[in-house]
């Protein structure tokens, strides 16, 4: 139940700074491979989930601060990282995703906040850098279709040339 | 024994309900090639846009009269016409290009190849009688200019972007006396996206009117769609 939870919100943080509503199926299914979470980041994750970030935050440092194993500290980071990216802050969620992706550097999750932290920082190129590794990582995830999808709308410049042929 | 007999019926009928759904799945040729068209032909690098007149018989030849300033030069013959599943073919052996038209849309056009090149066509029909003869103050009711008076832009569509999609399109069309885009067909695309953008631009653009003329002019419009990045990171979200 807790390890569902604390997939939930890693997509729903997205997903919601997206726009989008609820978190898919994919993602969901993925929330097995998470172990050992304890109550405060599962709390807290739920907390984020509900876009209740400061609390989410107040919660989740508790549990890293309780955080038992690699695995625990790495999800710990990863959504404090995506809880300060739904708040607007960009630099601190890099901080955060940046030290859970150097416990865990296949955790696509981390990946692919941070490529959303250096969307709304604007740095397009790193935010593909980074939604590239999370796509290596899971690319069924529909989440990462979103940012990139998102990315692509402020970093491309549409043209249209005409001709006619008369 | 009476196996293979019964093998063979059902394979026979196999093979005839076979034929008769591939029959029903032919193109259906609609259009009329026989007469006289004004057309458009592009694409080609070195002569660009030509504007030619082309008579096609019944008894399968075909004649071109290219306009060039102002006046339609002679008959060219080209190779006989001939149609299969609906598709029309003739060559120009003066500049080896193949001409196709796809005999199931509502006017004569398609594309034409050589080895190394691809472009296309589009008429509308012509009075009968039109020819190099014509003098040179009806040239302008036979093949009257068309020069666009406003040429909307399409929209690029934001799922488009998103997904990071770039394509080319070909529509042609004719243009009403009114200078209004009439029957346009897409003859190109590279993806159905950009088709209803496409089609919303050319409703709304609008060309030089011919008052008095009852002549339909063909036209064409090729549309790129490109995606450039912008420049590094200097570009702050909004």
């Amino acid at each position: 139940m807790a390890r569902t939870q604390l997939i939930g919100l890693i997509v729903s943080l997205a997903a919601g700074a997206a726009g989008a509503q609820s978190s898919d199926r994919a993602d969901r299914a993925e929330s097995r491979t998470v172990l050992g979470v304890n109550d405060f980041l599962a709390q807290g994750a739920e907390q984020i989930r509900m876009r209740q970030y400061d609390e989410g935050i107040r919660l989740t440092t508790l549990g890293l601060a309780q955080a038992s194993s690699i695995n625990e500290r790495a999800a710990a980071l990863s959504n404090l990282c995506a809880a300060y990216a739904a708040k607007g802050n960009p630099d601190r969620a890099i901080d955060y995703c940046t030290q859970s992706l150097m416990l865990r550097e296949d955790n696509w999750r981390a990946y692919s906040n941070r490529s959303y932290a250096y969307y709304l920082k604007g740095q397009y190129r790193q935010a593909h850098e980074d939604l590239d590794l999370a796509a290596s990582i899971n690319p069924e995830a529909p989440t990462i279709e979103k940012i990139r999808g998102m990315i692509n709308e402020k970093s491309l410049r549409p043209s249209i040339t005409m001709e006619d042929h008369r | 024994m009476r196996a293979p007999p019964v093998l063979a019926t059902l394979s026979l009928c196999l093979c005839f309900a076979a034929q008769v759904h591939a029959h029903k799945n032919r193109p259906v040729a609609t259009l009329e090639p026989v007469g006289t068209w004004s057309c458009v032909v592009y694409g080609h690098p070195a002569f660009g846009d030509e504007r030619v007149l082309l008579d096609v018989a019944r008894d399968g030849s075909v004649r071109a009269a290219h306009e060039r300033d102002g006046e339609i030069s002679p008959w060219v013959s080209l190779t006989t016409w001939y149609v299969d599943d609906a598709t029309m073919t003739f060559t120009d052996l003066h500049d080896g290009r193949r001409y196709e038209a796809d005999l199931t849309f509502e006017t004569l056009g398609g594309k034409w190849r050589t080895p190394t090149l691809l472009g296309g066509w589009w008429c509308s029909r012509g009075e009968p009688g039109l020819g190099p003869k014509l003098e040179k103050a009806k040239l302008e009711t036979s093949m009257p200019p068309l020069l666009p008076s406003f040429t909307a832009t399409p929209i690029y569509p934001i799922k488009a972007i998103r997904e990071a999609k770039q394509g080319r399109a070909v529509s042609c069309f004719f243009v009403d006396p009114d200078g209004n885009v009439r029957q346009p067909e897409i003859v190109e695309l590279s993806d159905e996206i950009f088709r209803a953008p496409i089609l919303n631009a050319l409703a709304r653009s609008r060309y030089q009117p011919l008052p008095g003329e009852n002549a339909l002019r063909p036209g064409c419009r090729t549309f790129v769609f490109r995606l450039e990045p912008l420049t590094g990171d200097a570009v702050v979200a909004e």
